[in-house]
């Protein structure tokens, strides 16, 4: 079993990528389990033609987690997709990173967390350690940073990477930098400046996905790119994202640039 | 921190800032204290105040409510079993509510004073105690002494010269004792006292804390409540409970100064007493002694080592390192009755 993560900023494109990405190797006839790790639960809806399932901690909340099977939490979309959302509080209350350990605690002992593949679709920042839970130990251990060629987007792709290097020099710990994609907004030279930026943190661009108007078409549509435009390029463009990243074995230790650094490297890319 | 089996030898006096504020808040008998926090944070308190009441024969039961949280409310945020709680509460019919934040309530940012500022028949006051936040024991006896004396109304005292005990330590075995040197000395001085703030109040009693001529604080830590209620009620204020031989009679001459009254009779008439009790132990003059600390983990107390040295200039005790071992006091002795219970333990020691 294959369990990868994708972090990056807030609305860099990560779920719309992940749920791509998911529905793409679901096609290739993989069992695939999707969890969005983020209060917002909206990571899997395209894979679910936009219904709303139930979280996992609106359930914990309502019935206990006792009282709570895995039907309940589990629900097949796409091509067979099995989609978990977890959830959180309401915004500006209580802790949404325990929420997340709760979530992973219950899936584990549901035994939920099967399949060939799982991809955890995690919120925008590791703001605390909850939100670093599936690099922990026993989940992820491949992390795919989703960034653009923007700077702040970047800078949070370098943050992450600081929580990778800080979780991967633990004894027993297995998560490593799987590679970097660039979710293009269509700035120039973006390829480019992000395979520079994976280069200099010890990691690589694998995949570039182009700035497409099929996929905000594919959403009013509330489906994936690969089930609404299957014959489209940026179909294709997903589906080679699917299996680099299945095939993918070449992980490294990244080493996050320091402020200076990343504000040089900026510099270099950026018309002044 | 401390292996010693005697009671007395007990450190109560460090520890979390919620007991610290606990100490001083279940001792308004007719309010309900909430531990805004999972049932653990009450516990671990209830069973000290019950042992502390049981130990000085008092039959009650701490008036402490938990909120109870377990892991749903610190995900979801603790404020709706918070205002569960305080509808508890309540229906107990007391005169006042504290609510006492936790160490997790904090971290997850519940607004415990939000949930305690909405109108209710009684006050509810938020009183600030998560221990991660850098504050110690004492801290939680200041930050509670002041949320009581918000309570605090224009309300008349008792007429004539009169004191206020401002933060009695009422988890130590001597308090009452304490409290009882304290009247005799201010006696002395034609003072009574006025009120013991907070030692077995009602809520009603509160209304007097601002109508006495001096606040008499328990130790100098106190300081900022001594200088808040001045502030409050122009009250002047002593800085600590006497220590000491020559230390009782200068607490004499500073309560005389801040009431503007001549102490120099009343100091006259506390060193021939001194005296009279010090004969009583002069049968020990010549024995040699080692000042030590109870235990090693506990640190020295420098107020203890000056009337320690003190005592043993008066008796003719030789201090040498292969004298008999004296422990230190802890707290340090209060009045001239302190250092008369003090020394019955040291003859006992050099006797053998």
């Amino acid at each position: 079993m294959k369990q990868i993560a994708l972090y990056g900023k807030g609305g860099i494109g990560k779920s719309t990528t992940a749920a791509n990405l998911s529905a793409a190797l679901a096609e290739d006839g993989l069992d695939i389990l999707q969890i969005g790790c983020d209060p917002k639960h909206d990571s899997t809806r395209m894979l679910m033609h936009g219904t709303w399932i139930p979280t996992v901690l609106d359930l914990i909340r309502e019935h206990g987690d006792e009282n709570i099977a895995v039907d309940d939490v589990v629900y097949r979309g796409f091509s067979g997709v099995r989609c978990v959302e977890a959830g959180g509080p309401e915004p500006g209350i209580g802790c949404a990173g325990r929420g997340i350990i709760a979530t992973f605690q219950l899936l584990e002992r549901l035994g939920a967390l099967k399949g060939d593949v799982i991809v955890y679709d995690v919120l925008g920042d590791v703001v605390c350690g909850g939100f670093a839970m599936p690099m922990r130990e026993g989940y992820a251990q491949e992390i795919y940073l989703v960034t653009s060629g923007e700077l702040m987007s970047i800078y949070a792709a370098n943050n992450i990477a600081k929580a990778i290097a800080r979780l991967s020099r633990r004894a027993r710990s297995r998560c490593t930098l799987g590679g970097v994609i660039c979710n293009a907004k269509n700035i120039e030279g973006e390829e480019g400046m992000v395979a520079e930026f994976a280069r200099r943190i010890n990691s690589r661009l694998i995949s570039y996905i182009p700035r497409s108007r099929d996929v905000q078409v594919a959403e009013l549509n509330r489906q994936t790119v690969v089930e609404y435009a299957p014959e489209s390029d940026q179909a294709t463009v997903y589906r080679e994202l699917g299996r680099t990243v299945y095939a993918n074995q070449k992980t490294s230790i990244p080493t996050p640039l320091e402020m200076d650094e990343l504000e040089s490297f900026a510099f270099e890319f950026v018309q002044v | 921190m401390n292996s010693s089996p005697s009671p007395l030898n007990s450190s109560r006096f460090e520890g979390c800032t919620l007991t610290g504020a606990l100490s001083v808040l279940t001792e308004v008998r007719d309010a309900v204290c909430i531990i805004h926090g999972p049932a653990g944070c009450a516990h671990h308190n209830f069973s000290l105040l019950h042992a502390t009441l049981l130990a000085s024969d008092r039959f009650e039961i701490p008036r402490l409510l938990s909120t109870n949280l377990t892991e749903n409310d610190i995900i979801f945020g603790g404020e709706e079993a918070l205002e569960a709680t305080i509808a508890r509460a309540l229906s107990l019919s007391p005169a006042s509510i504290f609510v006492l934040s936790t160490c997790i309530v904090e971290t997850i940012g519940d607004d415990t004073e939000a949930v305690c500022a909405k109108p209710r028949s009684v006050p509810v006051i938020a009183v600030p105690t998560a221990g991660f936040l850098g504050g110690v024991f004492d801290t939680g006896i200041r930050n509670a002494l002041l949320s009581v004396a918000s309570l605090a109304g224009p309300g008349k005292g008792k007429p004539g010269l009169s004191a206020n005990l401002i933060g009695e330590k009422n988890l130590e075995y001597d308090v009452d004792e304490n409290a009882a040197e304290i009247a005799r000395l201010i006696g002395r001085l034609g003072i009574t006292i006025n009120l013991r703030f907070v030692r077995g109040l009602s809520t009603h009693d509160l209304a007097r804390l601002g109508s006495a001529t001096v606040n008499i604080l328990r130790e100098p830590a106190l300081q900022a409540v001594g200088e808040d209620l001045q502030e409050r009620f122009g009250t002047p204020f002593v800085d600590s409970f006497p220590t000491g031989l020559s230390g009782t009679c200068r607490f004499l001459e500073d309560v005389g100064r801040a009431c503007g009254i001549d102490a120099s009779g009343a100091i006259a008439d506390e060193r021939a007493y001194q005296e009279e009790m010090l004969e009583r132990f002069r049968n020990m003059a010549g024995s040699r002694v080692s000042f030590q600390t109870v235990h090693p983990m506990l640190g020295a107390d420098p107020v203890a080592e000056t009337v320690c040295a003190e005592c043993a200039r008066a008796l003719d005790l030789t201090v040498a390192p292969d004298g008999v071992f004296v422990p230190f006091p802890y707290p340090s002795p209060v009045g001239t009755a302190g250092l008369r219970r003090m020394l019955h333990g040291w003859r006992i020691l050099i006797r053998g």
